[in-house]
This record gives structure tokens, sequence and C-alpha cells, in this order.
């Protein structure tokens, strides 16, 4: 669901579908029978093609008993690996790049079958290229994960105030910007961008952005609360609307953050603004989001629900559709053949619109200086402890 | 012993036996000696379960070994260390110095209200008055949290006000993403916590009393300062404690409204659950309950809070 659709005629609709459902017995397609339904714990950005999850059941050709998750890593490791996530759940979706490990490493979750996945052949090269692609959904060489969307997390501007499209993080520190730009309230992200920035600006040795060494962290830090203490950060955003709202009501001209925060506030600002999402010479944190098979999954024999949906995830049907409502990157080959090849699914407009997403994304996707999302770097207790400094400065 | 125990039904029975009459089931189980009297412990039991129980785990777990993803039993001072000798205890100071600054912009213009209504207001409709305070209330705080950003932001009603008067040329970016903007957010938030806590607290200050100072020619200010307050002083101190409790833990007010890395108390605590240093969390929380009882310990020791229960007479 796109949170600008978050408005009193949804909240009608969404009233009425669900007193219909409850009248009828159930919203079509997602149901809670114990081992007839996968019970899926999963972010709302992983469905597309309705408001509810009947259009990924239908794919799916499976019946889905959905519990909304939160992209918080603590909570997905309390529930799993202390609490009683494998009893409650089949399967669930979290970032790659450290979860797949730490849950795998736990026995949270079991390895893949991949030859039950008959779209796994059009997964993206990279995920067999070795590499950090090709290690976010392994652990100790075996598949444990599907991909499902990814991204390369760049800067959204207004084009109308600025005049120009920046092509460089540096322009955030630009003075004439002073007090004009955000940053997003996570050490993870907004450190390894920052990270990235110096290092292919040459201002700071850093081996490797995505998990850096406590002087890398602490030299990142020192060069933010330098400027933080010259007041170039209006505010660090938290949360989407959030980072909507600073870029729509122009409190700020430019703002690391997320693809969709972009697209929403682009929609909002109609001709107010002009918010575009640029791409970064120095580089981009690159992420994945998957989906994972719990081992209580396994326990009741229901691996083939999972089998089935992970099959979707790897359909350009859902990459098509993920693409052109939260712009957010394919997993497989072919998304733009299958959108050129149904055009009763998307008007003359959408394509244009989908393959100006995805040639900008492959331009992220290219840059040589990119970083991989590290969920849980070595030195994580830096990372927290310079956070803090940050904060306080 | 048979015959005794019929002798022993029939004077239950309220025959002509001399003694009490026995209580009914009814009065054996709801009476004096019964349920009666376990209700008094309910409120003990209640701050067992629901306060000290909790609050000694937190303490006995902040001094617990942190593992990769959870916490093994054991103990160590680092997470106090960790807390004590990084930014987090600016931070925390900070925070206690911005809720500190709510509880008294809430004061100065919550208690004056509460007087005035009690003063002014007749008082069959004090009460409706009062009210009219609880209403906006009823609103999700995250909505009335949100809703302030239109008004303090650069392009905001108050920016947009000034300069169409044409006091100011440029918008005003300090009122919004700083820390003034946090205490707006904090007072806005809380302010019926001290309009209510004062109201009742003025039930403790008798009409006649005003009538006394006005007799004597007490100028307001003085009747204010050196009687009502004085009077009033636990409830006050009740409603501060409340603000400051809630400016100190609540995270969706710096969140929203806070600028870069805006924190408070909680979001400190936050922060470290999401980092998974469960033993660091415990240890923030421990010292913010530190923190609570300590300052209800001064509270009791300057004005007696067990005057707030106290009957009016």
């Amino acid at each position: 669901m796109k949170q600008h659709e978050l408005n009193r005629r949804y909240f009608l609709q969404s009233l009425a579908a669900a007193t219909a459902a409850a009248a009828t017995g159930g919203i079509p397609g997602v149901s809670a029978q114990e081992g007839k339904a996968l019970k899926l714990w999963a972010a709302v950005i992983h469905k597309v093609g309705a408001k509810d999850w009947s259009a990924m059941a239908a794919q799916a050709d499976i019946e889905i008993a959905y519990t909304t998750k939160s992209a918080r890593a603590d909570e997905a490791i309390q529930k799993m690996v202390v609490g009683d996530g494998n009893r409650l759940f089949d399967a669930l979706t979290d970032n790659g790049g450290g979860m797949e490990d730490a849950l795998a490493s736990q026995g949270a979750i079991v390895p893949l079958d991949t030859s039950r996945i008959p779209n796994w052949k059009n997964i993206l090269p990279t995920y067999d290229e070795g590499g950090f692609a090709a290690h976010t959904i392994r652990h100790e060489g075996k598949v444990y994960a599907t991909p499902m969307i990814s991204n390369a997390d760049s800067m959204a501007y207004d084009y109308k105030a600025l005049g120009f499209h920046p092509d460089s993080w540096g322009v955030m520190f630009d003075s004439q910007f002073k007090g004009r730009v955000a940053l997003q309230n996570d050490f993870g992200p907004t450190l390894t961008n920052m990270a990235i920035y110096l290092k292919g600006s040459g201002r700071i040795e850093i081996e490797d952005p995505s998990d850096m060494k406590p002087d890398e962290v602490k030299a990142v830090c020192q060069f933010l609360i330098d400027y933080k203490k010259k007041g170039q950060f209006r505010t660090f955003w938290d949360g989407f609307q959030n980072g909507v709202g600073i870029l729509t009501s122009g409190e700020v001209l430019m703002s690391s953050c997320w693809e969709p925060v972009q697209l929403v506030a682009q929609k909002k600002t109609g001709d107010k603004a002009d918010i575009r999402y640029g791409t970064m010479k120095e580089g981009h944190q690159s992420w994945n989001n998957v989906i994972m098979l719990s081992k209580g999954a396994q326990e009741r024999g229901v691996e083939d629900l999972y089998y089935k949906l992970a099959n979707v995830y790897l359909s350009p049907w859902f990459g098509a559709r993920t693409l052109a409502d939260l712009g957010f990157g394919p997993q497989m080959q072919g998304v733009d053949a299958y959108v050129e090849s149904h055009p009763e699914a998307f008007s003359a407009d959408d394509r244009a619109r989908i393959l100006d997403i995805l040639e900008r994304k492959q331009a992220r996707y290219a840059v040589a200086g990119n970083a991989w999302q590290n969920v849980f770097p070595t030195h994580i207790r830096d990372y927290q402890d310079w956070w803090a400094r940050l904060q306080a400065a | 012993m048979a015959r005794g125990a019929v002798n022993a039904r029939g004077a239950g029975r309220g025959g002509t036996t001399a003694g009490p009459p026995r209580p009914s089931w009814r009065q054996r189980v709801l009476g004096e000696n019964g349920l009666q009297r376990w209700v008094f412990y309910l409120p003990a039991a209640f701050m067992i379960l629901f306060l000290a129980v909790p609050a000694a785990l937190t303490l006995v777990w902040s001094f617990f070994e942190r593992t990769t993803f959870w916490m093994e039993p054991g103990f160590t001072l680092f997470a106090y260390e960790n807390f004590f000798y990084s930014a987090r205890a600016v931070n925390y100071l900070h925070s206690m110095l911005h809720s500190l600054a709510a509880v008294v912009v809430s004061f100065v213009i919550g208690f004056p209200i509460a007087v005035f209504v009690r003063r002014r207001v007749p008082q069959a409709a004090q009460h409706r008055v009062v009210l009219l305070f609880i209403l906006p209330f009823m609103i999700s705080e995250l909505v009335r949290v949100f809703a302030m950003r239109p008004v303090l932001g650069r392009y905001g009603l108050i920016n947009t006000f000034l300069m169409d008067l044409g006091i100011i040329s440029e918008p005003i970016s300090a009122i919004l993403f700083t820390p003034l903007g946090v205490i707006i957010g904090d007072v806005l938030s809380f302010l019926p916590f001290m309009v209510f806590s004062g109201f009742l607290a003025m039930e403790a200050v008798q009409r006649y009393i005003f009538e006394v100072c006005d007799d004597l020619g007490a100028p307001a200010v003085r009747t204010f300062r050196d009687v009502i307050i004085p009077l009033a002083a636990p409830g006050i101190f009740a409603g501060s404690v409340f603000i400051f409790v809630n400016a100190l833990g609540t995270a969706l007010v710096p969140t929203i409204l806070g600028g870069p890395g805006a924190v408070n108390a909680g979001l400190i605590a936050n922060q470290a659950i999401v980092a998974l240093d469960f033993p660091l969390a415990m240890a923030i929380s421990a010292i913010m309950i530190v923190t609570l009882v300590t300052l209800l310990y001064i509270g009791h020791r300057l004005f007696d809070l067990t005057r707030i229960l106290e009957p009016i007479s």
C-alpha cells in the first residue's frame, strides 16, 4: 500500500472491505487455516497488486495468513531467536546482508532448495557471481533466502528550487544550503553513505564503507559533527511520512532517503516543487530485502507454500509492479520485456515511467563506489557510540 | 458430637440460644474478614507485580553480559560504563533539561488556568471548562504532534502570519527542528497534566483564604506566591512529575519536532534495543527509574506528597 493513499477515502474503502470480508467469511486468498495458509511475517512494502495480500496469494495459488512486520532487526532477532517466531511464522522477510547470517547461525531459518523455485533461473546474475550480493542470500555457502526487492539509496532534491541536478553527496555540505539539508536518522545507511562520499571524494581513506574500522567510523562522524555544529542540517528524519513531509513542506531542499519517499513526495507536491532522485558519482548504499523459510515451517511440512510465494517474488509480474508502485528494484531479469508485452496492465505512460525508473536505478547500481548495507558491522558498538556523539553535538 | 452439631445449627438459624447471630455466607465471603480485608492488599500487589518486579528485573538485567543477539547472566558494569563514558550521558542530561523547561512552561501556562477556573468560573461550570482541555487530547498524540509541523514550520502558520504582518522578512527556523520545537511539543502534549493537577490541588485552597487575602489587602502576586503555591504545592509537584516523566520518555516529540539527532531518554534506550544492546537498554531504563524515584523522594521531603490524598476539610 502506498502511503499517500492513506486518506479518508481509503480508510472508508478498507472499512467497507473488512466488513464485507467479515460477513462473507474472510478475505479471499487470505486465511489462517493451519497448514493450508502460509503464515507470513512481512513488511507492507513486500506486496503488490492489491491493498491486501490477495493478489499475491492468488498469483502464488496459496493462502496467506499475514502479520505485519516492522523493518527493525532487533524485532526479528528477538522473535525468531529468543521468542516464539518459529511457532508463529512459516516465512519472514528482512534485510539481506546480515539478517540471513544472524538467523541461520541461530538455527531459526533453514537452507533452501532452489530447484523448487522455477523462476530462480530468472534471478539477477549478480547473485551467482560472488561478492556481497551473493553473500546477502547465503550463509556458509548455502542459499538461505530469496531476494525480493533491492535499491541503491540516494538523495532526493527539489530540482525546481536548486535549478540543477546534483551528482555528488558533496552538495549536501555546500554552505549555500545551510539549514536546508536532512539526513536519515539511522546510523547504518547514513554512516555508510557518508563513508562512500568521503572515500569517493578522497577526503578520508576508508577501506570498506560497509564495515568500517573504529577510526574510520570516528572520522566520518567527526566530519558530520563539524557540519552539524555549523547548522548545515535541518533535521535527521525518521519514519516514512516524516521523510516525505520535510520534502513536501519545503523545509529542506535535499534529503538522503529511500526512493519511495521521493516518489510520494513528488506526487504530493504537484507543481509546487519537483522532487527528483539523484545518481551520486561517489556511490550509494545498496541493499536488498529477502524472504526466508523458518525452521518451524519445515517441521510443519509447509515448505511448498513458501516455494510458491518465493517463485512469485522472482517473477516479472512482481518485479514490474514493485518497480511501478514503490520504485524498488526487481530481482529478476526480463522486467522490461514483461512490461512491454503487457499493455493491458501498463499504459504507455506507465511503461515510460517504469522504464525511466529502471534506467536510473541501473545507472545507480553501476556506480563503482557503491557499498552494500551491512546490518551487523563488525564494530557496531563504535557505530552506536559515535552516532550518540553526533546526536549530542 | 452429632447432637452438639445439631444444636449449633439450631443456634445459627437464629433460635432462642444467646450470642451474636452467625453471619450469612455472603457476609462471610464479602465481609470484613472475607475478601474485603484482602482488597486493601490489591494496590500493593499491583505495585509489586507491575512496578517493583519489572524494576528489579531491569536492574538485574542491566548487569548481564551482552551476547551477539541477547544477553547472558553475569555481573558487569560495562553497560553503565558505556552510558556514563559516552555521549549518551550528555544526551540524557540534555533530555532532562528540555523536560524541565517543559515543566516550567507548563506551570507558567497551566497553573494560572487552574487557579482561574477555581476562582472565577462558577462551580457548576468548572468541570465543563476543565473538560474543554481534555477534548483535544481525544485525538491521537501522533496526529497532534505531527499537526504542529504546519504550524511551526518554515512556511507554517506562525511564519506566514508574521511575514504577512511585515514583522519578519525571513522565516524563523528556530521554532521547528530545534530544542525549542521539542519543548513546545512537550508543553502542548502534556499541558493538561498541569491543568488537572493544579485544578485538584486548588481544592486544598479554600475560598475564604482568598477573601482573607483580599481583606488584608495582599496584592495578587503575593497571594499567589505566598499563599496559593505553598498550599497547592503537592498537586503542582505531582503534575510536574507527570510532565517530566512523559517528556523524558516519549519518543514521539523529539522524533517529529526535534533537530538533527534529537533524542530523549526513551529514544536513547530504544536505540540501544535496536542495536541489540539489551544490557545497555536496561541500564538506561534503570537510570531513568533511579532518577524518578529520587525526584519523588525529594518531592515528598519538600512537600509531603501524602497531602494529595488527604480529604479536604
